[in-house]
């Protein structure tokens, strides 16, 4: 099993090493919002001088550390395996005996995610210095905290991705549902403003939503907003999604997979 | 005129190709509303936590979003898709045919593609700037909304000619199918005020990838921000990078041609 | 009345940027790129009268794309002089391009989403064509090609010899005079050859247009053009009438045979063996054309053969026989 993922490692890398130039364009594109919104809202606490609480400074670390959860957290399983269902590329990894969504997608989306954050790490340290924030109320326990919170959150974005696009197998018009869900991540997550100034209806749904997994909770894991008790609770609801997720994803996957073999395709 | 019945003609053209695809537009008009939907709740949220973004009021906000929305609808209308097709017609030759054409090649490139759903976007861009500057009430003048126009014209000329540039750089670098992503990086930056930008980036946006100037320049003006003196300069900026842009078309042109060399 | 085109002294260099293997190469080639001169096409002169079918002939990378690209316009020369209907092709006067046409056959101008139809028309309004002159054209066509069942598909779902057809014809809409055509039988099956064979002469018949044109097969020359021009290496070989042509090459025949042990004979006994990478079941020999009999009794008589073909060689081995001594 290891040697399958060493080898897959081994392609995998190779493959997206080739793409590095694209990878860069799409870096810079990725960078856009998140500066942009810190932009807005230290521009809004500044002229008010905080707003709902949060200072300017509590915004410019609260995006700069978005920048890196979001990183870690999301996933672009869709571009990888969204149209080999459509073209039939699918049949030739089905008849291998591995997963392909679980294994050789999979890792080749964490390939993708080393070499972004490699290329992204410097662009970090040139806004650090260019927004100057203060991290005075990071502790090292938080951080280290916030690794298996990352990676217990990107494994549940990867699964409703996954499953998502496993949609694929039903309708041709995967890339529009992905999209919306795009809006929801957007919506729930904390990615546009910190939850607590969105409206009150928000906030209340996004506690039943994963969403908050991938951005708001990680990232107030790493800033120490967080108290023991919403610590545990996060984790909870992490591994309680994880899952909810894994069960979703096997079942569209079986059921699509099943679809597609009747269908001939 | 016969470019009209040209336009016309491309416009037929491209209906046709989308009327193969009609389930895919009333989705894509949908996932649109959301996305409008999406931008109002977030200028609302904004504006319940403050009076003015940057100095600029709500009502400006809306008119922003209409003018961006304006340059986002021209980006998917016309310069993705073309795009795409350029590309297509550098790997596989018939660029030639495009050249051997007795039409202005230019134009050719421009408009042979057009996302004929993308008209309701346009509908709705207008829409939103006329609500903004309805609401902006008694402080614009009609002096104000023609400069306003002319501007957000000049500006939507200026990166029309980037996009000419940097796909007529393919004719001297053949492996260049990322020539428009930087475009397409920063476009969402256009959606709030440059001003509210840190400096460096304000710098960028408004002349390395000129997103600011389409969007937040031609806001200014409607706001009297602008004297006569800078309305000038950012129209013969318009003016100039359009020259520009034709005369990198035609070397480019030549370079394929064998011409320069 | 002067002709139609005029080539005098025509040449284009090409210049190739000569790359090393290795990392250290790489970036010094970026500072300084060093250039390696490849000569397309060398002086070449010739005339052609309006009305005129000339089949244009050479070897792969003997230089006849690029001549035609520059006839066209699309390639400007490095050297000499080209007049094509009064006009110099490579300053592409919207005049010249409404009067004349390159059909490549290996590439499409029609889009594949959508019916011929449509970009007919659109055709019409890029070639300024009015609607009375566009529809009489079309029926003419029509009636040469039977376009009409074609017209209402997309592009993408017809054959290929389909597509050739709109191809051509899309091309011809305007009615240009001069008519440049590269390889415009490539992929086609016999019938299909022969079809856009027919229509061309007829074409040429109806309207007196000026045809130069490439071919891989000999059969499309033969049946269309009564003078051949041939190029190879960039340079002009021959200029002149079909007949004398077969009279100057020497005339070959190939024999191809299908053997029980192909490796255990030597054939070389009785003509030069050939390769032949499309058949390589086969054994191959050539001979002459007036040997042929004897040859094929002899082997007939003394080999175990299943099966024994007789053709013509392909037109690039005649002139690479012909013209590289």
């Amino acid at each position: 099993m290891y040697l399958i993922f060493q080898r897959l490692w081994q392609v995998n890398w190779a493959e997206q090493w080739q793409y590095r130039a694209n990878m860069l364009m799409y870096l810079l594109y990725w960078l856009v919002s998140p500066i942009m919104y810190l932009a807005v809202w230290t521009s809004i606490a500044n002229a008010n001088g905080s707003v709902n609480g949060f200072t300017a400074n509590d915004f410019i670390t609260y995006y700069m550390t978005l920048l890196i959860c979001d990183q870690v957290t999301s996933n672009i399983v869709i571009h990888i395996f969204g149209y080999k269902i459509q073209d039939g590329t699918l049949s030739g990894e089905l008849v291998k005996p591995i997963h392909p969504m679980l294994t050789n997608a999979l890792i080749n989306n964490i390939a993708f995610k080393v070499l972004m954050i490699l290329g992204f790490l410097p662009i970090w340290v040139i806004l650090f210095f260019l927004f100057k924030p203060d991290f005075s109320s990071v502790a090292l326990s938080g951080v280290l905290l916030s690794i298996p919170a990352m990676i217990l959150g990107f494994f549940v974005s990867y699964m409703i991705s996954a499953a998502i696009t496993a949609l694929a197998f039903w309708t041709t018009r995967v890339y529009s549902i992905h999209e919306f869900y795009f809006a929801l991540i957007l919506l729930f997550s904390g990615q546009f403003v910190p939850l607590p100034l969105m409206p009150k209806l928000v906030q209340d749904i996004a506690q039943y939503l994963p969403f908050q997994l991938f951005m708001y909770y990680p990232i107030q894991l790493i800033l120490g907003k967080l108290s023991t008790e919403q610590i545990i609770q996060g984790f909870v609801s992490g591994v309680i999604w994880l899952g909810i997720s894994t069960v979703l994803f096997n079942w569209v996957w079986k059921n699509g997979v099943k679809r597609y073999s009747a269908v001939g395709a | 005129m016969h470019t009209l019945k040209l336009l016309s003609s491309f416009f037929k053209v491209n209906v046709q190709m989308s009327l193969a695809y009609r389930a895919d537009t009333v989705v894509n008009i949908l996932l649109n509303l959301m996305w409008l939907g999406w931008e109002l709740l977030s200028l609302n949220i904004i504006f319940s936590n403050t009076t003015t973004l940057g100095g600029w009021g709500f009502a400006e906000l809306i008119a922003l979003l209409g003018v961006f929305r304006l340059v986002n609808t021209l980006m998917m209308a016309l310069i993705w898709p073309n795009t795409e097709k350029f590309n297509q017609s550098i790997r596989d030759g018939s660029m030639d045919y495009t050249i051997l054409q007795p039409v202005n090649s230019m134009f050719l490139v421009t408009f042979s593609r057009i996302t004929v759903w993308r008209i309701w976007d346009l509908i709705l861009a207008i829409t939103l700037i006329v609500v903004g500057i309805n609401m902006t009430g008694d402080t614009t003048t009609a002096l104000h909304i023609l400069t306003f126009i002319l501007l957000a014209t000049t500006g939507t000329i200026v990166i029309y000619s980037l996009w000419i540039v940097l796909i007529a750089l393919t004719f001297w670098f053949t492996k260049f199918d990322n020539n428009v992503t930087i475009l397409h990086a920063l476009l969402d930056s256009g959606r709030y005020p440059a001003t509210v930008y840190p400096v460096w980036l304000r710098v960028i946006v408004t002349f390395i990838v000129p997103i600011a100037v389409a969007t937040t320049i031609p806001l200014q003006a409607l706001r009297g921000d602008l004297n006569l003196g800078q309305v000038a300069i950012f129209f013969f900026v318009g003016v100039g990078s359009f020259i520009i842009a034709s005369q990198v078309w035609k070397a480019g042109l030549k370079r394929y041609s064998g011409a320069s060399s | 009345m002067s002709p139609t085109i005029t080539v005098q002294q025509l040449s284009k260099t090409y210049q190739v940027p000569e790359r090393e293997g290795g990392f250290g190469a790489a970036v010094r080639s970026f500072f300084k790129r060093k250039y390696k001169d490849v000569k397309a096409v060398q002086q070449v002169d010739f005339k052609i009268e309006q009305g005129e079918v000339v089949g244009f002939l050479g070897p792969n990378g003997a230089g006849k794309t690029t001549t035609l690209k520059m006839l066209s316009g699309l390639l400007h020369p490095t050297g000499g002089k080209a007049e094509v209907l009064g006009f110099t092709p490579w300053e592409l006067r919207p005049d010249y391009l409404r009067s004349m046409t390159l059909v490549m056959g290996q590439r499409n101008r029609l889009s594949w989403d959508i019916p011929a139809a449509d970009s007919f028309l659109l055709n019409q309004a890029i070639y300024r064509i009015p609607d009375d002159e566009y529809k009489k054209t079309y029926k003419e066509l029509d009636e040469l090609l039977e376009l009409e069942p074609l017209m209402k598909k997309p592009v993408r779902n017809l054959s290929l010899g389909e597509r050739m057809k709109c191809e051509i014809a899309a091309g011809l809409l305007h009615r240009p005079k001069v008519l440049f055509l590269d390889e415009p039988t490539i992929g086609l099956d016999i019938t299909g050859q022969v079809r856009i064979r027919e229509f061309l002469r007829e074409y040429n018949k109806r309207t007196g247009a000026t045809i130069l044109l490439t071919s891989h097969y000999m059969a499309d020359v033969t049946a269309l053009c009564e003078r051949i021009i041939i190029i190879h290496h960039g340079n002009l070989k021959y200029d002149g009438g079909i007949s004398d042509l077969s009279k100057k090459i020497a005339p070959f025949k190939l024999i191809g045979m299908m053997l029980t042990e192909p490796d255990s004979h030597d054939l070389s006994k009785y003509g030069e063996p050939v390769q032949n990478e499309e058949d390589a079941a086969k054994k191959y020999i050539q001979v002459k054309a007036e040997d042929v009999t004897r040859v094929t009794s002899k082997l007939l008589a003394d080999l175990p053969i299943h099966d024994i073909t007789i053709t013509d060689p392909p037109i690039e081995d005649v002139i690479e026989q012909a013209f590289n001594q």
